[in-house]
This record gives C-alpha cells, sequence and structure tokens, in this order.
C-alpha cells in the first residue's frame, strides 16, 4: 500500500475530477470558478512532477520509505507501483509536458463563446480524466493498463469534441473520434493477444528485455508490434490512421482542438518511446520510417489547401507528429532525446497559434483563415507573437522549432541508410512554409474588413506568454532544455 | 581600441534600434527614422574604426570572441573577422545606412518596416562575422523573415508573389545546408571525449586539412552538393537565378539596394567561407563545372538584361551577369599561384564594386521611378539635358558596370578575366570559357550604352513636362558616396587588395593542398 504514494498525483486529480462533477449540481451558474479550481489542481501536481525533476526524488516518497532502485546521471527510477506503473524520469518528463498543456488548455477555455452556455464543471471534470489517463499512459509497464489508460482518454476526449450539443459539426466530430477510437482500441487489444502468446505476459519488461539481448527479431513480433503501433496510431493521427483529425479537428470546440493537437499526441508518444526507443532489432524500422514520411508528407499536403484555420492545423499536427516520428524511427540515445526536445518545444508553439487564433476568432466568429486579415493594424505584438509561432512550426531558427527540427535531423543522419527520410523532412519544412505563412500573409499584407479588435482575456494573454516564452528562449538559449531532456534519459 | 565583443556590438546595435523602433508610436515616422539612421549609422563607424586596428597583414582571424552556446551539441558563439568577411561588413553596414537614407521617402507603415530592415541588418551583419557553422545558419534564415515582409508589404504590384517564391526558393536550398552542416559535424570526431565534433569553421578547416574529417568520395560530393546548393540559390548562380528578377523588381528601392549589395554575396562568400576551405577536394573536383556556369551567367545574364524593358529588371538581370564575373574568378583557384590569387581577390573585390556599383544603380532608377511611376525605358528621352546631375551619375555608374577603367567594376572584372584565363584543373585550362565569357562584357556595354541612349538622349517626352526635377539633396546624399567609392576603389583598389590578401593568399594554399 505504500506505493500509493507514487500514484498520489493520479489519484488526486481523480478525485478533484469527481468532486467537480458533484460540485457542478450544486453550483450549475458558477462558470469561471471551475475553471480556477481545475487550473489550481494541475498547478499543485505540476509543481509536485517539477520538484521530481528539482530535487532528484519522488517528493513524498521517502517518508513512505520507498527508495530510488536506479540513479544514474541525472536518470531516476522508483520501483514500478504494482509492478504495472513506471516512476521514472521518463514518465514525468511527459507527464510534466502533459499538465503544463493541459493548464494551458483551461486557460484557453476561459471565456471561449461557444461555452458561454455550457457545463464548464463537466467541462474541467473531464478534462482531468482525460489528464490522468494520458498520466497513465506514459508510466505504463503493462500493456493492460495502457488499454485501459487510452480508453479512459478516448471517452473523455469523446464527450468533449462534442461538447457544443447546437453544433451539428461538433458531434459529427465526435462520433467519428468515438468511431475510429474504438476500432483502434480493437486493434491494440488484439495486438496484446498475439503478444501475451508471443512473450507469455503482457508487461512492457519483456519486449525491452527482448530489445536489448537479440540482434534480430521474427516476423511474428514485428507483426505484433505493427498492431501495437497502429492502435497508438490512430491516436497520434498517423497516416493512414489519420482520416478522422480533420473533421474532429474542425467540428470540435477550438480549446478541445487545441487539447486534442497537442495532449493525446504528446501522451502517445510518451508511451511509443517507452515501447520502442531501441527498436533497431525488433524489424519494424522500415515500416517506421515509411509511415513517418508518409505522415510528414500528407499532412503538409493536405495542410497546402485548407481555408479553415483549424482544419489546417490538423494536418499540421499530423504533420508535425511526421517530424517526431522521424526521431523515433532514429532511436536510441539521440533519438529520444529528440522525440522529448520536439515534442516539448511543439506542445508550447502549437498552442500559441491557438491562444491567437481563440483571441482573434473571439469577435469574428470565423476561424476562416481571411479572419487574421490586418491583424498587424490592430494589434503588432499579436501579430509579431504570431508569426514567431508559425516561424516556429516551420522550423526557423532562432525560433524553439528549429531546436527541435535540428535535434531530430541530428539523430537521423548519422544513419546514412536513412538518408533519404531526412531529405523527405527537410523537403516537408518547406512545404510547410507556405501554408503556415497563408496566415502571415493575412495578417501583415491584407487589410482587414472586420473592425473588431482582438479579445484580450487575462487567461488568453497568461497562455500566449508563456507560450511565446518557451518558444522564444528554447531558441535562442536551448541549453537548458537539452541539458534536462538529456538528464531524464541519464546519458 | 578595446575590441572586447566589438563585433557582437556591430552585429546587434540594428537590432537595438530596430526594437526601440518597435516601442515607439505607431505614427511618429520621423522618429522611426531618426532611430534606424543613428543606430545604422552608428554601426557604420563603429565598422570604419575597425578599419584602425585591423591587422591587414595577418591571415589569422581577428576581434575574436568565443563562448560555449549549446553544449549538447558542442556549438559555440564564436564571431571574428578576416580579410575576406570584414570587407564584406563593411560593405554591409556602409550600404544599410545609404538604404536606411533612401528609405525616407516611405511613409506607410514606418516602423514595421524600419524594424524589418534594422532586423536584416542584424541578420547580414551576422552572417558575415560567425565562425560556427551553426550560428552562420542561424543568421542565414534570419535575414529571409525581414526580408520576405520587406518585399510582401511595400514591394510593387506582384509583391505577394515575389516575397514568397523568395522566401521557398532560399528555404529550399538552406534545409540542404542544414543536412550538409549536419554531416560534416558528425564527420569532424566520434563523439567521445578527445574527439568532440564541431561546428566550428575554423577548426574544420584544420580537421578537413589534417585528413581527420571523415568525408571523402561520393559522401563530400554529396554534402558539397547539398552546400552548394544552398549558396548557388542565394548567388544567384543559373540555373537558380528564377527568383532574382522578381525580387528585384518587385522590392522597393532600397530594398533592392540591399538585396544585390548585401544578400547575393551571402551565396558567394558562404562558398569561400565554407565550400573552398572544408571541402577542398570536392571543390577541386567542381571547379570545371563552376567555370560553365559562371560563363552561363555572364553570357545569358547580360543578353537577358538586353531584351528587357524595364529598366529595374535589366539591372538585375546585369546582377546575374556581374555575379558571374565573381564565380569565374573564384573558379580560378587551382592555376597558377598568380593566376589564382587575381581570380580570388578580383571575385572579392567584384562582391563589393558590385554592392557599390548596382546599389547606386537601382537609387537612380528609384529616383526616375519616384518621379514618373514608370521604369520602361522608351518611355523616356533627352533627360540629360533636364537632370544633367542624375544623368552624370547614371553615366558614371553605368560605364562602371560595363567596365571602364579608372572606374571599380573595371579592375574586379579585369582580375577575375586575368586569373581565370590562367586557372586550370588537371589537364582542362579554362582559356576557352574565359572567352567565350568575354562576350558577356561586349553585352553589357550594349545594353548599358542603349539604355543610357534612349533614357538620356534623343527628344524630351513631354509626357513628364513639370514632373522631372533634378535629384534632390536626400537623393544625392545616398548616390554620391556609392560613385565616390566607385571612383576610389577605380583609381586606387589596392587599399580593398591589401585587406584581403593574406587571407586570400592563405585560403588558395588550403584549396590547392599546398598548405
Amino acid at each position: 500500500m505504500r506505493q500509493l504514494i507514487l500514484l498520489a498525483p493520479e489519484i488526486f486529480l481523480s478525485a478533484l475530477a469527481l468532486a467537480l462533477l458533484v460540485g457542478e449540481a450544486f453550483a450549475p451558474k458558477q462558470h469561471g470558478l471551475w475553471i480556477k479550481i481545475g487550473v489550481v489542481g494541475l498547478v499543485l501536481v505540476l509543481a509536485h512532477q517539477i520538484a521530481f525533476f528539482v530535487t532528484g526524488a519522488f517528493p513524498g516518497a521517502e517518508a513512505c520509505r520507498l527508495l530510488p532502485v536506479s540513479v544514474k546521471n541525472g536518470w531516476v527510477q522508483y520501483p514500478m507501483a504494482f509492478g504495472m506503473v513506471a516512476v521514472d524520469s521518463l514518465a514525468i518528463f511527459f507527464k510534466v509536458v502533459i499538465l503544463a498543456a493541459v493548464i494551458m488548455i483551461l486557460w484557453l477555455s476561459e471565456g471561449y463563446y461557444e461555452f458561454e452556455t455550457a457545463p464548464m464543471g463537466t467541462y474541467v471534470s473531464l478534462m482531468l480524466l482525460a489528464t490522468v489517463g494520458m498520466m497513465f499512459l506514459v508510466a505504463s509497464m503493462d500493456l493492460l493498463i495502457a488499454v485501459i489508460a487510452l480508453e479512459l482518454l478516448s471517452i473523455s476526449q469523446f464527450i468533449l469534441s462534442g461538447f457544443v450539443l447546437t453544433r451539428r459539426s461538433s458531434i459529427e466530430g465526435a462520433i467519428k473520434l468515438f468511431l475510429v477510437g474504438t476500432f483502434s482500441t480493437g486493434i491494440f487489444l488484439f495486438g496484446i493477444s498475439y503478444y501475451y502468446g508471443y512473450f507469455g505476459s503482457t508487461g512492457v519488461a519483456s519486449l525491452l528485455e527482448f530489445a536489448a539481448s537479440h540482434q534480430s527479431a521474427d516476423l511474428t513480433l514485428s507483426l505484433i508490434l505493427v498492431f501495437l503501433i497502429a492502435g497508438l496510431g490512430f491516436k497520434l493521427a498517423m497516416v493512414p490512421f489519420h482520416m478522422w483529425a480533420p473533421d474532429t479537428y474542425e467540428g470540435a470546440p477550438t480549446p478541445v482542438t487545441a487539447f486534442l493537437s497537442v495532449a493525446p499526441k504528446a501522451a502517445a508518444i510518451g508511451f511509443l518511446v517507452r515501447l520502442l526507443a531501441n527498436h533497431a532489432s525488433l524489424g519494424i524500422t522500415p515500416i517506421l520510417s515509411v509511415l513517418a514520411a508518409l505522415t510528414m508528407s500528407v499532412g503538409n499536403l493536405g495542410a497546402l489547401h485548407q481555408t479553415n484555420v483549424k482544419r489546417m492545423l490538423a494536418y499540421s499536427s499530423i504533420a508535425q507528429v511526421g517530424y517526431i516520428l522521424v526521431a523515433v524511427v532514429a532511436g536510441g540515445s539521440s533519438g529520444t532525446q529528440a522525440v522529448m526536445t520536439y515534442t516539448f518545444i511543439y506542445v508550447f508553439m502549437n498552442l500559441g497559434v491557438f491562444a491567437g487564433l481563440l483571441m482573434v476568432s473571439k469577435q469574428t466568429r470565423s476561424e476562416e483563415i481571411p479572419t487574421f486579415a490586418g491583424l498587424s493594424g490592430k494589434s503588432m505584438g499579436l501579430a509579431l507573437s504570431l508569426v514567431i509561432f508559425l516561424l516556429s512550426l516551420t522550423g526557423i531558427p532562432p525560433m524553439g522549432g528549429f531546436v527541435g527540427k535540428f535535434a531530430v535531423f541530428a539523430s537521423i543522419i548519422p544513419q546514412s541508410n536513412l538518408l533519404w527520410l531526412a531529405i523527405v523532412a527537410v523537403l516537408n519544412s518547406v512545404v510547410s512554409l507556405y501554408y503556415y505563412f497563408r496566415i502571415v500573409h493575412q495578417m501583415f499584407f491584407r487589410e482587414s474588413d472586420n473592425p473588431s479588435q482582438p479579445f484580450f482575456s487575462p487567461a488568453l494573454v497568461c497562455c500566449l506568454l508563456v507560450a511565446l516564452g518557451v518558444t522564444v528562449v528554447a531558441g535562442i538559449l536551448p541549453n537548458q532544455i537539452l541539458g534536462w531532456v538529456r538528464s531524464v534519459i541519464g546519458s | 581600441m578595446n575590441n572586447f565583443c566589438v563585433l557582437s556590438l556591430i552585429t546587434f546595435l540594428p537590432l537595438i534600434g530596430g526594437i526601440l523602433i518597435l516601442l515607439s508610436k505607431n505614427e511618429n515616422s520621423g522618429l522611426h527614422r531618426t532611430i534606424a539612421t543613428i543606430f545604422s549609422g552608428a554601426t557604420f563607424l563603429i565598422s570604419v574604426l575597425l578599419l584602425l586596428s585591423f591587422d591587414s597583414a595577418s591571415s589569422s582571424i581577428q576581434f575574436l570572441e568565443n563562448i560555449p552556446w549549446i553544449r549538447t551539441f558542442n556549438i559555440n558563439y564564436h564571431l571574428g573577422i578576416d580579410g575576406l568577411s570584414f570587407p564584406l561588413l563593411l560593405l554591409t553596414t556602409f550600404l544599410s545606412l545609404i538604404s536606411i537614407i533612401a528609405s525616407y521617402g516611405i511613409d506607410k507603415r514606418t516602423k514595421e518596416y524600419f524594424f524589418w530592415f534594422m532586423l536584416l541588418e542584424t541578420g547580414m551583419l551576422g552572417l558575415f562575422v560567425s565562425l560556427d557553422f551553426f550560428l552562420f545558419y542561424v543568421f542565414w534564415e534570419i535575414t529571409l523573415v525581414p526580408m520576405y515582409f520587406l518585399i510582401g508589404v511595400w514591394g510593387g504590384p506582384k509583391r505577394e508573389y515575389a516575397a514568397v517564391k523568395f522566401f521557398l526558393f532560399t528555404l529550399f536550398g538552406s534545409v540542404f545546408m542544414l543536412l550538409s552542416m549536419l554531416a560534416i559535424y558528425f564527420a569532424s570526431g566520434t563523439g567521445l571525449p578527445g574527439s568532440e565534433r564541431t561546428f566550428d569553421l575554423i577548426k574544420l578547416v584544420e580537421l578537413s586539412h589534417s585528413g581527420q574529417l571523415q568525408l571523402a568520395g561520393t559522401a563530400a560530393m554529396l554534402v558539397f552538393l547539398g552546400l552548394y546548393l544552398a549558396f548557388a540559390i542565394k548567388v544567384p548562380a543559373f540555373p537558380f537565378h528564377t527568383w532574382l528578377p522578381l525580387a528585384h523588381v518587385e522590392a522597393p528601392t532600397a530594398v533592392s539596394v540591399i538585396l544585390a549589395g548585401v544578400l547575393l554575396k551571402m551565396g558567394t562568400y558562404g562558398i569561400l567561407r565554407v565550400l573552398y576551405p572544408i571541402l577542398p577536394e570536392a571543390t577541386r573536383a567542381f571547379l570545371p563545372v563552376l567555370v560553365v556556369i559562371a560563363t552561363i551567367n555572364i553570357v545569358y545574364g547580360a543578353f537577358c538584361a538586353m531584351a528587357q524593358k524595364d529598366m529595374k529588371r535589366m539591372v538585375a538581370y546585369s546582377s546575374v551577369n556581374h555575379m558571374g564575373y565573381c564565380l569565374l574568378g573564384m573558379a580560378a583557384v587551382m592555376g597558377n599561384p598568380n593566376a589564382a590569387h587575381a581570380g580570388m581577390s578580383g571575385a572579392v573585390l567584384q562582391m563589393v564594386n558590385h554592392g557599390l556599383i548596382t546599389g547606386s544603380l537601382f537609387l537612380l532608377v528609384g529616383v526616375i521611378y519616384d518621379r514618373a511611376h514608370t521604369r520602361d525605358i522608351d518611355a523616356f528621352g533627352g533627360l540629360g539635358t533636364r537632370i544633367p546631375i542624375f544623368a552624370g551619375l547614371m553615366i558614371m555608374q553605368a560605364m562602371a558596370s560595363l567596365g571602364l577603367p579608372s572606374l571599380a567594376g573595371f579592375v574586379s572584372e579585369f582580375l577575375c578575366f586575368l586569373g581565370a584565363f590562367g586557372g586550370s584543373f588537371g589537364h582542362t585550362n579554362f582559356k576557352i570559357w574565359t572567352v567565350i565569357s568575354v562576350i558577356g562584357i561586349l553585352v553589357t556595354a550594349a545594353f548599358f550604352l542603349k539604355m543610357l541612349k534612349l533614357v538620356l538622349m534623343g527628344e524630351f517626352n513631354p509626357k513628364w513636362e513639370g514632373h522631372m526635377p533634378d535629384m534632390t539633396p536626400r537623393e544625392l546624399v545616398t548616390v554620391v558616396p556609392l560613385a565616390v567609392m566607385t571612383l576610389v576603389l577605380g583609381v586606387y583598389p589596392a587599399f580593398a587588395l591589401r585587406l584581403m590578401d593574406s587571407t586570400l593568399t592563405q585560403l588558395i594554399k588550403i584549396v590547392s593542398g599546398q598548405f
């Protein structure tokens, strides 16, 4: 039972989520309050997780006589909770990313125009439950825990994307997400059944031991992994499992779109890295690299002709995951570091764009690209911030996104047989410039026909500034983030 | 002079000015101009003061700054200048100041305009002073963004298309530079203690020379081509020149000056700074191709210029032709030592001269465009008698551009040809290509003289009656310094050649493997 302390953050968030549900029944009119409570709860948990990195020990664990089993160059690992949930630097790194993302998304949700009459207690509660699901996913050391975590995430996601009951597109997107989510869980479970047959256990450790001790894998194992990757691929919107993303992103309320585009992806990537950090001997490198190339290219080409910003960002987030997959393909220590660096920076730069979109669309009530027209004349600061985010997403220095891309390319270049993948990746970043800059084009080269000013609420400004700070600082002084990532995996 | 951080000061002073402009009020365009002028003026002054303490006899790097930046990848904030970068640094601060003054006529969104301009200046200066490949790349990319806005907001009718085409073209090249850069990095060591990998351009030259750079054969050639693509697009070398006429024609006058005067030099500078010393073997193998490309640039650029009706377009194509001379001079690096030295000096001098001459030609074309709102060669005539000061300057700079002795263009073009005539690689010599290139000179003379005839001589077009005052003092302030420098470098080029002499001697030794 002492191990429960290691799950304290998750337990706390689950309890808070339930409390919010009950609380809302008594005070249904308190819209802002629930978001504030949610943010405070998440900030507490985030502080707890950050304390882990600052002190190098799980806060509170020592009081329960739990000591790390492995400490090396900043890598800290505790015994698994109940033999199924990892408590180590890698998991907590992704938890920090996810928590930071969800906090910013709750900021984005405050004052969103479609939420004026929505039950925000339920909304925040679902967000917290999804967060718990993601925190378990990145720490799963057993595939069954992963399935439960995925389901918790999926169900919350599904309700959240259909949260605007009055708009058909929102419900359409939610149902697509639901069907695809169920289907992908089925595939994942199917993979697990074979996995169990192959290893005689559902523990992730079996696979990690196999990867470390074998030179090559047989076809059966590769096939099992393909099923598992496909199951996660739906969550990542990895091509060819991406078809649901554009419709769901467009239909969902914008803060939920922001959520979908960063948090579940970070979680699924966290689990993918845990599973496949050293996949060289598992025989899936060819298929992974083809999937990475397809994900980047389909995402970018799909984004080229979109006129709706949310739809464009849906395709853009597919492409961004593609770059991260390139680093997954590279694997090993440098690949894992690149995955983490890119994911971290991606979360902030992408949420920055969403913050800008929400500020602009609050008054215009439109998410078409021309909604940004003439923004430089209305608010130079906001326009320049958006330029920074979009440059960062393209991967132009000195923005954070470039450091991420640089780390990705640096992980793939030493493997000369994967040079083609690096070339595909750089060509894709040229293509992406074209559509990201369609927004810049509107902001700076076009006059607005709508006199409405962008909307600056404290919460939105807060979110924008945090995103801006991380994007710029990670670009100009990347020592911190790179050093942190390096210490997390203990190399 | 205390040279601590002086290069950082030069590089970031314009950016500080830019940020001040950004913080000022929207409407106060006078203030924006003043801040921009003061900061770029100060930058120019400091860079000129460097002349006093710059030791031109030494081929080593001067005014060094070296601070660790990104430890994970062993990237340093490494700045310094030598005889190759210093002339270009001076050119950049000089042309930037001139262009800022030439931009006083801009009255639309001045705050943004001058902010982007100052950011652009920082990017260009940073590029010329960086000695770390990563830093070089960062500054290379930084210049793209302001250029995109400067063309896209303040340009001509097709500005938006021109801006995005410029950005996409250059980015296409630079992503391959990124890959090649990483390949060089991973070839520079094993990453274990004692054999750290590096992006340091100076260390890379040493590693390459001592054979420790693990790049050879096909791999080296691929890396070379990746970098060459990035630089060739910028130069622009045939067949990557198609973005240039469009960008030039659409850009506002002052931006064209910077584009032709400095941005194109980033390409040739990159070739000399990175490709020549770090990949000498691949460079040598590539020289026979380079000389052909140079010849095409010269001849094809000249013929294209001749076909233009739009004066700005004509000057833009003449840039393709003039950068061809520069490439031709660079191709001579493997000839006999004297020829190589002449060719390389000519190439670097041509970079500077082209900046001065073409810069002033763009300004002069801008002068009549401001008055007539057309640049059509056929729309004018007889301007020589109406606006004699303009005519005089126009004739002088056109003559400089076509290579009249005693003006700057002649010296550098002559040196380029001299070098290329003695240039060779293995058993092939470049004489035939040099001879073909001379046709370019002829055509250049033809189209400039034709332009002068149509615009300055003949009947005055009565349509412009009353619309054609002579140059204003502000316009003179921008053009005359360039004209004076053209004359100075034409009569006494030794002043500039001495600056670059020892660095180029060293570079030739490195490339030819006699070092």
